[in-house]
Formats: structure tokens, sequence, C-alpha cells
């Protein structure tokens, strides 16, 4: 590793290990951040409109839509968590449940496959991939039934098994894929010199190809948390129990269009399980960082 | 271990075949109470206040039962009906089940529910009146009994009737010509700032049966056809876009928007119109949304015509699938004929639909409840409608998207109208 | 170890390749449990029920072709696929260009690159939140903050999400809004790239553009190839943003009905599970012809390292 050169070159990936770069260009550079600061606002308009409106009193949420608050209602939260049987904090623990399992599922089983289609060679190596490729054209909306006989014969219904255990066995084809494009984009000589020394594959996999696909883990870690969190449709068919209930069920049961919708409510809930996905992405992308510029390449 | 589960998997999954083709009808034999403890799910559609009030209720009744516990499960509207057709179909459906008049009849006549006359040990149906019960029979099967009454009506806002200086109108005398007279008034005065009325139609099968019954006219016969007249719908769309044009009706836009954002965030509750349809029992959140002196008036023409009806808001049902038969017959009896739960439950699922009960809510009813009760004794019904048949119970969204296809201009309303029947009775048929 | 894993030239490999199928099974073990406990047979299900007159409720009757040569007159379908198709080839397009733009820009030296990057991922977490629904209403309606916006110009709005023409490109605009997730796969793959690379290029003198042309953008290839695939396979199988949006009609006037959209709505709303099978698979040959179509032409631009 040079970093002195690096910094005089400014590769343009890199851990950017020295943040001043003297005063080139300052125009530029502020001209760079307003535009960006502006994208930002742009996106982030609606993340603040719901936490606005979730401090507002019900009849003036549908009437303004601008970020001007000007009576605090705090009660939507206090009401809103204890809107159901159940404190909101149980929905929060259950899809904690889900997605924790969730993603250890996906991170060992996916990586595992992803080792296997990138790395090694095997009978019908081609047609075994296009298969899991098929695997998730199908909606789901036409699997659902067949798949709920099938959990509800092994007496899964009900539980969170449904939800984790197909990660356990690595049927979310987005992630193998995904993790096999970084594997291969790993330099195959590092694998030759471990081979050298005597590794066989299982410590390839574990010591040399786990630490250098960090990033991909870490997306497959953050998308696996957002996707989980935000799922509707599987949890709605599997959880029946009010108790065991995740967080995207009790959200949508605020919402009556027939009998009327506490939306002050609804939204100071949307607001609260926007936290833990907030919280995780923004500590876990520095995780997404560490490519093997940081890591590797010794 | 794992080849075990594979093993096990693939065992589950050759039988799964089957499974789906038999969905049986486990019920019906031998309707008794167990002796045993026994557990049956309840499922119903509704947000927050439903499962407080529901739970309740549930709690009273186990109160009552020790000997029986009742699971309850609350879900959102469309994800109700995708997990009751799942489990359904899986022969794993919930015991006692909330039902709607649009699936009744898919429900009812593919045998997944229970003729509730083989429950009457249990569930006692003498206090409805014959014509109330009607409307959960199909071909004289009871399959399921009303909870809560409802009936269409005409939601104003007497604010914006006063802040504009127009006469509100007297709805035991007015026509559908008083009714453009008073939209285009309305929207004139205000200078724009509003619409006089949402469309007077085109969006629910209420407000299509409402206008076709003024013309002699019903949407379903008895027997499950398809008799709505082309001719009647496109007259009613003639004059939604008659109105449109002059501006008494809001926008094709404005009532697309209205109508996707639900009471609260709709055109009335927003007050951008001063005249809309609703059910009398939607006044309670149209009143608290509007935070406006809403009140119900009489459909016009309906005085002279008697073409309104009365439709039950929802109703219960047992599952033909429910090994619990008599235990679920048990609890819609407590919440049906129980004043103990009609304490507790209120006018929260519509007007109750057993009289007894009405006249025991009626005591203490909020400001909306008052209303909606006041409305639906004061309000002429005609004859019930026919339930509407297995395959109608897309008929909301079908008949939106007509309405939209006309108000845009895409198709003329004649068009529209051969099309739109067409197409509905298509469906009817091919579920039959 | 001469398994050179080009993956096209799978299943065809010359003598010298020796096959480690042993090995193989056992990393693939979790993954063929899962494919054949789990995933395969809801799926044989599902065609099996494609052609019978499946209703959920009782039990499917073979009706041969039926539901295949139904599609032939369903005009429901066809608009379908053009809402569609349209939305494919524009939105994968466009989000892809601008994901990868702000990658580039995100990961090179800007100041509070954490910040902003959260900030761009922000609208992706909200997935198909109940508060997202109203807003978009509050925003692009005709009375919304962006007719306001327009009016400050002296440009008269529409109702952007009610009116047929307009609703399906604000739909796909709010969809390329959502481009953190191939942002976010853009911004690890660029980490991915070794420096020595660079280094050999700016010992060579390249300049910066031609270093993100001849080292970057080859390099990265690998991941922009993922990104298409999949993002091409979701975008056919979009679901949430419509039914949120239109609340399941695919409305104004079947202006957005995404063919999952039409095939939810046969299957659950019309309890037409035989035909929406039917559909499904129909989708299935669609998107896989498109995958196929993408992996051969992989082969001429694709570069991996292996």
């Amino acid at each position: 590793m040079t970093d002195t050169f690096a910094t005089t070159t400014r590769p343009p990936s890199g851990p950017a290990p020295r943040r001043a770069r003297g005063g080139f260009r300052p125009v530029r550079s502020i001209a760079k951040h307003a535009l960006l600061i502006l994208c930002a606002l742009v996106m982030l308009y609606p993340v603040l409109w719901m936490v606005v409106s979730s401090l507002r009193p019900n009849d003036v949420i549908f009437r303004d839509p601008s970020l001007l608050l000007n009576d605090l209602e705090t009660g939507n939260y206090a009401e809103g968590w204890t809107a159901f049987a159940d404190p909101f904090s149980v929905y929060l623990v259950n899809s904690s449940i889900v997605v924790l399992g969730a993603i250890v599922g996906n991170l060992v089983s996916c990586s595992m496959a992803a080792y296997a289609f990138a790395r090694l060679e095997f009978t019908a190596k081609r047609w075994w991939f296009a298969i899991m490729l098929l695997t998730i054209m199908l909606p789901i909306h036409v699997i659902i039934v067949p798949q709920y006989v099938l959990f509800a014969q092994l007496g899964w219904v009900n539980t969170f098994l449904p939800l984790i255990v197909p990660k356990l066995l690595a049927t979310d084809a987005f992630f193998v894929f995904l993790m096999v494009q970084f594997i291969r984009g790993v330099p195959i000589e590092l694998d030759e010199a471990a081979r050298i020394d005597g590794a066989g594959h299982p410590r390839i996999f574990a010591q040399i190809i786990l630490p250098l696909m960090v990033p991909a883990l870490a997306a497959t870690a953050i998308f696996t948390f957002i996707w989980t969190w935000n799922d509707f449709f599987s949890q709605l068919i599997y959880l029946t129990d009010p108790d065991i209930y995740t967080v995207p069920l009790a959200l949508r049961a605020f919402v009556d269009a027939q009998a009327g919708t506490n939306w002050g409510d609804a939204l100071a809930m949307s607001v609260v399980s926007l936290v833990p996905i907030f919280l995780v992405f923004l500590f876990g992308q520095r995780f997404l960082l560490r490519g093997i510029a940081t890591t590797g390449g010794k | 271990m794992q080849r075990r589960l594979i093993l096990k998997g693939l065992g589950a999954s050759a039988v799964a075949l089957p499974g789906l083709a038999a969905c049986g009808t486990a019920g019906g034999g031998d309707v008794e109470l167990s002796d045993e403890p026994v557990t049956i799910r309840m499922t119903w559609w509704g947000a927050d206040t439903r499962a407080e009030l529901t739970n309740q209720a549930i709690a009273a009744f186990e109160k009552e039962h020790p000997n029986i516990t009742v699971k309850g499960e609350f879900k959102d509207w469309a994800g109700y009906w995708d997990a009751l057709a799942t489990t359904t179909a899986a022969n794993d459906s919930p015991d006692v089940i909330q039902m709607d008049e649009l699936y009744l009849a898919s429900y009812g006549d593919r045998g997944t529910l229970l003729d509730l006359a083989d429950t009457s040990e249990y569930l006692d149906t003498s206090g409805f009146e014959a014509a109330t019960l009607e409307t959960g029979k199909i071909d004289g099967a009871q399959y399921a009994i009303p909870i809560g009454a409802g009936m269409l009506a005409s939601v104003v806002n007497a604010d914006l009737f006063a802040q504009y200086g127009v006469e509100l109108p007297d709805d035991t005398t007015w026509t559908w010509d008083d009714y453009a007279a008073i939209a285009n008034e309305l929207t004139e005065k205000s200078g724009g700032a509003i619409n006089g009325s949402g469309l007077t139609g085109g969006t629910d099968a209420g407000s299509v049966r409402y206008w076709a019954r003024l013309h002699g006219n019903e949407l379903y016969s008895e027997d499950g056809e398809v008799t709505l007249d082309p001719a009647v719908l496109a007259a009613l769309w003639e004059y939604n876009l008659g109105l449109v044009e002059s501006g008494g009706v809001e926008s094709a836009a404005q009532s697309v928007e209205s109508q996707s954002a639900g009471i609260e965030g709709g055109s009335l509750a927003t007050g951008k119109i001063a005249m809309g349809f609703g059910y009398n029992t939607q006044i309670t959140p149209l009143l608290a949304a509007s935070g406006a002196d809403l009140r119900l008036l009489q459909l016009p023409g309906n005085a002279e015509a008697a073409a309104n009806f009365i439709k039950p808001s929802m109703y219960w049902a047992v599952s033909s699938q429910s090994e619990h038969p008599a235990e679920a017959a048990t609890l819609i009896d407590f919440l049906v004929n129980h004043e103990a739960a009609a304490d507790i439950l209120g006018t929260e699922r519509g007007i109750p639909a057993n009289p007894a009960m009405r006249e025991h809510v009626a005591a203490d009813l909020d400001e909306g409840g008052r209303l909606a009760v006041d409305y639906i004794e004061t309000a002429v019904a005609g004859p019930p409608v026919a339930v509407t048949p297995n395959g109608g119970s897309g008929f909301d969204p079908m008949v939106q998207r007509y309405t939209q296809e006309v108000m845009f201009g895409e198709r003329t309303p004649q068009e529209a109208a051969e099309a739109f029947i067409d197409e509905l009775k298509s469906e009817i048929d091919a579920a039959a | 170890m001469s398994a050179t894993t080009e993956l096209r030239s799978l299943g065809r490999q010359g003598s010298t390749a020796k096959r480690q199928n042993k090995v193989a099974f056992w990393f693939l073990l979790p993954w063929f449990v899962g494919l054949f406990a789990i995933t395969l047979g809801p799926m044989v299900a599902s065609l099996f029920l494609s052609f019978t007159d499946y209703n959920l409720l009782q039990p499917a009757e073979f009706n041969g072709l039926e539901n295949f040569t139904r599609m032939l007159g369903d005009e429901r379908l066809h608009r379908s696929l053009g809402v569609t198709f349209t939305y494919v080839l524009v939105s994968v397009p466009v989000q892809l260009g601008l994901a990868l733009a702000l990658a580039v820009v995100l990961d090179r030296g800007v100041r509070g690159l954490a910040f902003y990057r959260s900030m761009f991922y922000l609208p992706s977490l909200l997935g198909a939140s109940v508060a997202i629904a109203v807003l978009w209403r509050m925003v692009f309606g005709a009375d919304g903050l962006f007719n306001e916006g327009l009016g400050l110009l002296g440009i008269e709005g529409r109702g952007w999400i009610s009116e047929p023409e307009t609703a399906l490109g604000t739909l796909i605009t709010l969809n390329v809004w959502t481009f953190g997730s191939p942002m976010v796969i853009f911004l690890a793959g660029l980490r991915q790239i070794p420096r020595v690379y660079y280094e050999a290029a700016s010992v060579d003198g390249a300049s910066r553009g031609r270093q993100f042309l001849s080292v970057t953008l080859p390099l990265l290839t690998p991941i922009i190839f993922f990104n298409l695939v999949l993002q091409i396979i979701h975008a056919f199988q979009s679901f949430t943003q419509a039914f949120i949006v239109s609340g399941g009609t695919g409305g104004p006037a079947d202006s957005t009905l995404f063919y999952t959209l039409y095939l939810y709505q046969r299957g659950f709303g019309n309890f037409d599970m035989g035909y929406a099978s039917a559909l499904a698979w129909l989708l299935l040959l669609i998107v896989g012809a498109f995958t196929a179509v993408n992996f051969w032409a992989s082969k001429y631009w694709v570069f991996y390292n292996d």
C-alpha cells in the first residue's frame, strides 16, 4: 500500500485517508456541496413531512403539505404506542427477531452457495445457476398458497419459522448472485497462493474470501434488514396471532378505509419504525466501504 | 438432520397438491359444545379502535364461557381478504369470520361457510327481522348474520353552505335536477374555491344500485344475474359528465385523488366539496376529520321513489372448516344478541342490525352515532337488494375503472356501460 | 488451480478442469435443501395450477390450455404488458444511471460522505409505508406541493398521479427516486477495485476521466451487470408502489396496471388463481428471456477478474 502516492494521485476509490486536500478549487467544491445538499433536501422531504405530520393533530395532516409546525401534538406517539392490545415495542421486538434470523441466514447460506458458484467446478453448474435465478422470477402471489400448505403441514404457521428458515436455506437468489459477482472480483491469485500454503476450500472461503467480501456481506445484511423489516405480504399470511405481529402488520392495521383511520397515530408509529432501519444503515454503511482496497492487496 | 428435512419437505409438498384440491368441509356434522377446553380463532378487518373493543368483548365472552378461548386476529382490509383466501385454500381458516356483502356469495357458494341453520341451537336469530336475515342468505342457506346496518346518504357540509350563502335543500322533495342546480350554485358562489359536489355514483356498488332502482332497474336479480340496463348506467355517467363540465362536480383528477385518499383525506373531509355520497355510519370519521357541521340528507329523488335500501355493513360467519362450529356459533350469539357485548361494541361496526341491540345502544351515542341512527330511522327504504353474486367481489374497482375511463374521455358513457356489463357478466359466469 | 470459473464457460470445461462435485455439494447443501424442500414444490404446484380453473376455494379442475388461449383476447393483460414494459425500459436505465453517477461522486473525497450517503438512501428505507401513499398525494396531487412550486414559476400544474396520461410517469419518477439500493451496491463494488490498477494508470499519466473509463468502468462491469439483471427482474415484478399509490386498482383507468398487480387482482380479487398462475408463468418466460439475453450479451462487455 502506497498511501502517500495514492493521496497525490487522488484515486477515485480508496479509503480517502486525508480529508484535507488543500485549498484547490474552493468554488467548485462549494458548488458541488450546494448541489448535493439540494439533492439531499429533495430526498429528505418525505421523511421530514412524516415526522412533522406525526406531530400534528389529525385534521391538519391532510391539509398541509408544508413542513412548518404550528401546533405541536405529541400525543400521537403515546396513543400510537398503545393503540393495540400489545404496546408497539412488542411489534418492534418481533420484527427484530425475524430480521436477525433472516440476516444470519442470508449471510451464512448465501455466501456458501456463492462461493460454490464463483470458485468451484461441478456438474451442470450453469443449469443450477439458471434454476436459482428462475426461483426469484415468479411473483409471490401464486407461490403463497402452495407454500402455505407446505408450512401448515410442518406446523410452522403462526411462528417465525416460515419467515426465517427459507433464509437459512439460501432461497434469496438476489444475494447469492450479488456475492458471486463480488467473489469473482477477488483476484484468483489470492486463492492460489493460499492453496500453495495447503489451504482447502473451507479455509480459503473463511480466511480469504469472506474478509475480502465484507462490502457485499454488509450490503446483504443491510438489504436483508430493510427488506425484511418492510416486508408485508408473507408476514401477513404467516403470522396470525396479534402477539407475534410485526411492525408492518401493526402499521397497516391502523388504516381502515371504511371506519376511519387515526393518521396521526399511524404516522407517529411509522416514524418510530423508521428509526431502527435508519440507524442500521447509518452505522452499517462503514462496512460497505471496507473493500479490497483497504483490507487486501498486500 | 438436514437430509430428514429434505424428505419431510418433499413429502409435504407432494401432499400439498391433493391438499389444495380437496379443501374440504370438515364441520357441519355434529354441532355440539365440547366438554373439553376449546380454542377458536376469530378474524376481522379494521383499525385499532375495533381491535380494542372486540378484544374487550372477547374477554367478556370468555368470562361467561370459561371453556372457550378465543384468539382474535385483526388485519387491514386488503390484507384481510388475501389472508382469508390463503388460509381457506389451505383448509386452515379461522372459525369465526367477519364477512362483507361483496364476498359473501364468493365464499358461501363455494361451500366454505357453514349454514347457520345447523347451529341454531347455539345462535338465536329470532330477534332479527326477516328482511335483515335475508341479506345473509344465499339460496336459502343462512351463511352469515348481519352485524350492522348502513344506508347510503347525501352528506352535506352545512358550514360551506352557510359560508357561500346557499340554502340547505329540503331533502324530502329534492330531485336530481335540484341537486345539479345546488351543486353548480355552490361552485359559482364560492368563486371556484370549492366544487359543489363529488361524483354522485360509479364509485361503488351502492351508488349504482340506488341509481338503477330509481330507474326501475336492479343491478342483480334474485338468482344472481346481472340485470343492469346499460342505458341506465350510461345516464348516470352522462349526468356526472355534465356536472363536471359545468363545475358542479369536481374534476375527474380530483375525484380519483379523493377516492384513493380514504375518508380522512377525501374531498368531503378536507372541505373541497360541500356535498357527497357516503354511508350513514361514515359520518363519525367524517366529522372527526373535517371538524365541520356535516349533516346526513336523504338521497335526491328518494322521498318519492323509495329506491334506497339497507345494506348490512358487515356480517359474522362460521367457516365450514371449523372443528368447533358450536363454540363459534355461541360466540356470534354473544356478539349480536347480548347486551353485555353491545355495551362494549356500541356502533363501531355500524348501527346494530339486531333491533333490540340497536335500541339498547341508542341511549348513549356520540354525535356521529346519533346522526347515523336518526338517518336510518327517517330515510325511506325500499325492498332489500339481492346479494352480490359469486364472482361479483371485484365490482368496486371494476366500476371505478370504467367511471375513470368515461370521466377522462377515453370512452363514451354508452360504450363504457356496455363493456362494463359484459365484463361483469363474464366474471359472474366464470365463477358460477 | 485451472478452474477458470468464467460463468459462461461453465458446464463445458476443457479436459483440464477437475470437477469438485463433492466439496461443491457441501457448500451448496443449504441451497439444495431450500430448493427442493421449499422453493421447487410451490413452483411446480403453480405450474400445475396454471392448467386448471383453480379458484382457491374449490378443487382445481384441469382445463388444458384454456388459461393461455384466454390471454390472447385479454385486453387488460395487454394493457398491463404495455405499462410494465414502459416501466422497465424507462425506469431501469434511468435509475441505474443515476445510482452509478451518485455512487461515483460519493465515493470520492467529498466532505461529509456518510451524511450524503444516508440522505440519498433514506427514500429507499421508506419501503411500502402507509404514509407513502398519503404523502405522494400531498406532493403530486392536483392541489399538491409540486403544483404550488410550478405555480410560482407560472406553470399550470395538473393531477400528476390522478390523470391517466401522467400517472405512470409519476410512478417511474418515484421509483427512480429510490435508487438507494443499486447505489449502495455500486459503492461496495467501487471499493472492491484494487488500487494497484489506479496506481498503474496514473503512472502512465492517465487523467481522472481516462482512469474512470479504463479502470473503474471495466472493473465495475460485474456489478453493473448484476444490478442490471436484478433490477430488470425486480422491475418486471414491481407491485408494491403501484398497489400503494393506486389503492390496489392500478388506476386511474388502468394507467398504472402493472403486470403483477393485474395478476394479483385476478388471483385474489377475483379468485381466478388458475389464470393468475398461468400469468405468472408467462411472466417467468418473459423475465427469463430478458435475463438469458443479458447473460448472452454479458460476454461482450462484462470483465471478470478471475
